[in-house]
């Protein structure tokens, strides 16, 4: 008996095992077929997908953590075309939603390629008008209505810019095409950007951890005060319309370490239609005109020309010389602004009236190897190395250029013949109120990435003039202005500073009916904490610096003395004591 | 005894379905284990193919709450924009402060702090090594690392 269940054990045994060997044998012959082979090219079609990753652009902030530029969540507006089922009805309502026309979405829904299966109908909507669309889907799904089938929004981010035009001089813009133009935006493109990637995206939920994760772009701290910056600009426009200027800019820096807390310029454009450029202006120089445009500066130029003869030993604030109203040099004669000789004048006399003889006599004694070496120090002719896009390095001519003539050596003396940008007067008047030191401007204050701020530090260009000449020249400076009871005062501040008024060079000659005005001035004058830079351009009430530029200075230093925290001289005085 | 020794060998010989059932039963404990094994396997990979799938979802959840955050600090940014707090202040009756109406105070020890963006939600990558060995390594691969190292394979 036992027998009989033993064999038919043993034969059910076999049996499982020849259906268990047939099923492995089957299992590898399907896997090796050729079949097998197909099916796994198509199945590897569907592992995944390659990606083009591009990183959230980094923010930009200013000094005080206001966003200056952000990112604004926009959607594409696509069409999953196997899924629609009512083109005509989707083409009226997108047309009315999107502002597009009938037509143009019919056509895209209906004369698409067969092998299509999405579309973009819109890029880079408001989130308003995706959520009305989004408000009429439901609507119409919840009365199972088929008109808006297939349709799909996918978020993706876009520059903005909270602020608008506020320092767009500086920022510049970012185009659809992710790439920037100008100032900021530009210069520090790549890193505010990131480094866009291709990934490769595994469907595969095992290989969910090899999806890389990609960096997002470097956030920027800027040197900007925010607060600062909107008062400039403000009284900038006011004084283009009082004075009735084309264009003008305004920049105010810390002469201590190069950082500028603010530049304005014009005209200024709304940064979230960088369209409008074109419309604005005519090329690129004229973005940033503090930076872009090099101009004659004019007489602001004489505090350089007599920081070079102070320190090169030609003269002292006491040197006089008698001023009989002209000086030939190089065998042109050379007149004052009024062409009155100012008869026996010390050098403090000649900054406070301006005299251009006084100083094309100074540089007349100076020499042409001296004078242009300490033109060259000052770094005139040469890019200040500001950390935005579009710097221009204007011109110096020099002894041994084709176009330089020995006349040069005295209209440059005045800030003529000689073309400068805003920015590089105020880096090299730095070192007259910066015990000799010159900055580097910059705009950059720190960079924020992965959690942790990186400051960038502040560079010294280089020693022009010693110590001592600057503080002298700071006293000439603020007695001249204190004497001609400029309207660039400031009631509790001792302020230094001088006007330039330059008329305007064309192909004819000067044109003696516009100017260019300038001010230059920095304060407290014991203890500089900023400087300001003022260039109005063919102002119309009246032709001099001391009546346009000078007040303008005056209201600068009152709003920078206010939000900068700086106190009245007696007050800073007694406090220092305590 | 060697008798009785002799009648147990033979009635053992004359038992074939004994060895039968020994291997029928060695068999089925090789079955049965391998199919804890499988079952166990197919566990394992079904938990690790819903925790990818999870961290899937997850990596577009937090694409998406960082878009999100980005738009919202902007938004943000907008409110408080110099032009609209300007406005605000004129609404709530406040004028700009003029030079002479400004009180100066020392403040024993104050140092004006200098930019600093604070960055409490900043994202940052997490570092490979935050990872602990045992949510990565295979049993066969924690095996070897403790024969290599030494270490006993027991706490």
């Amino acid at each position: 008996m036992r027998q009989q269940y033993a064999i038919r054990s043993m034969i059910i045994v076999a049996g499982l095992a020849v259906v268990l060997l047939a099923v492995i044998v089957q299992i590898i012959r399907i896997q090796n077929s050729e079949q097998a082979i197909i099916f796994l090219s198509q199945g590897s079609r569907y592992a995944g997908e390659f990606q083009m990753v591009y990183p959230e652009r980094g923010n930009i902030y200013d000094r005080n953590g206001h966003l200056l530029a952000g990112n604004r969540m926009v959607y594409e507006v696509g069409v999953s075309l196997n899924e629609v089922e009512s083109p005509d009805s989707m083409a009226y309502i997108l047309g009315q939603y999107l502002g597009l026309t009938y037509e143009e979405v019919f056509k895209k829904l209906t004369e698409s390629p067969e092998s299509w299966e999405y579309i973009v109908i819109q890029d880079y909507v408001g989130a308003e008008t995706v959520k009305a669309l989004e408000q009429l889907i439901n609507q119409l799904e919840d009365a199972d209505d088929p008109r808006l089938n297939g349709l799909a929004f996918k978020p993706h981010l876009q520059r903005s810019y909270p602020e608008t035009d506020l320092a767009s001089n500086v920022l510049g813009f970012v185009t659809r095409d992710g790439r920037g133009y100008f100032g900021i935006e530009e210069k520090y493109n790549d890193l505010l950007a990131g480094n866009p990637i291709q990934i490769w995206v595994p469907h595969d939920p095992y290989k969910a951890d090899q999806i890389p994760k990609v960096q997002n772009g470097t956030s920027l701290v800027l040197t900007l005060n925010r607060d600062l910056q909107a008062k400039v600009e403000s009284i900038l426009d006011q004084a283009l319309f009082d004075y009735g200027a084309q264009n003008g800019t305004i920049i105010v820096m810390d002469p201590r370490n190069g950082e500028i807390l603010a530049m304005a310029a014009t005209p200024r454009m709304d940064l979230n239609n960088f369209t409008n450029y074109f419309s604005l202006y005519d090329n690129g120089s004229q973005f940033n005109r503090a930076i872009g445009m090099a101009y004659e500066p004019g007489s602001v130029i004489k505090v350089l020309t007599m920081a070079a003869a102070l320190d090169n030993g030609t003269v002292t604030p006491e040197t006089t010389m008698i001023d009989t109203g002209f000086i030939e040099v190089g065998g042109i004669i050379i007149q004052n602004w009024n062409r009155e000789a100012w008869g026996q004048q010390n050098m403090t006399g000649c900054l406070q009236h301006s005299l251009n003889v006084c100083l094309a006599w100074v540089s007349s004694q100076m020499g042409t190897q001296a004078f242009y070496r300490y033109m060259e120090r000052f770094g005139l002719g040469h890019a200040t190395g500001v950390d935005l896009s579009g710097e221009a390095i204007g011109r110096l001519k020099v002894p041994g250029d084709s176009d330089w003539y020995p006349v040069d050596l005295g209209t440059n003396a005045f800030g003529q013949g000689i073309s400068v940008t805003s920015l590089q007067m105020l880096m090299a008047v730095s070192a007259v109120a910066n015990e000799g030191r010159m900055v580097t401007p910059h705009v950059l204050h720190s960079m924020v990435r992965d959690g942790h701020q990186y400051n960038v530090p502040s560079q010294v260009a280089g020693s022009p003039i010693s110590s001592q000449t600057a503080h002298t020249l700071n006293e000439m400076l603020a007695i001249s202005l204190e004497q001609e009871s400029s309207k660039a005062l400031l009631p509790g501040y001792r302020l230094a500073g001088k006007t330039g008024t330059a008329q305007i060079p064309t192909d004819y000659g000067y044109d003696v009916s516009r100017t260019n005005v300038s001010f230059i001035g920095w304060g407290p004058v014991d203890d500089p904490q900023f400087m300001v830079y003022i260039w109005l351009q063919s102002p119309t009430t009246s032709i001099w610096s001391s009546e346009t530029a000078a007040p303008v200075f005056s209201q600068v230093a009152e709003q920078s003395v206010i939000l900068l925290n700086i106190p009245p001289d007696v007050v800073r005085n007694q406090l220092a004591s305590q | 005894m060697q008798g009785q020794a002799t009648q147990i060998i033979h009635a053992y010989k004359q038992a074939p379905w004994r060895i039968q059932r020994q291997w029928i039963g060695a068999f089925l404990l090789i079955v049965i284990g391998a199919a804890m094994i499988a079952a166990l396997y197919l566990d394992v990979t079904a938990r690790t193919a819903l925790a990818g799938r999870e961290i899937q979802q997850l990596r577009i959840e937090v694409a998406g709450v960082q878009r999100e955050n980005a738009d919202l600090q902007t938004r943000l940014a907008d409110l408080t924009s110099t032009e609209v707090m300007q406005q605000r202040a004129v609404e709530l009756g406040y004028r700009s402060v003029q030079p002479g109406e400004l009180d100066y105070v020392a403040v024993p020890g104050f140092v004006e702090p200098e930019p600093a963006i604070l960055l409490a939600a900043e994202d940052t990558i997490p570092h490979v090594h935050a990872r602990p060995a045992e949510y990565t390594q295979s049993l066969l691969e924690w095996l070897t690392e403790r024969i290599k190292s030494g270490a006993p394979l027991y706490p």
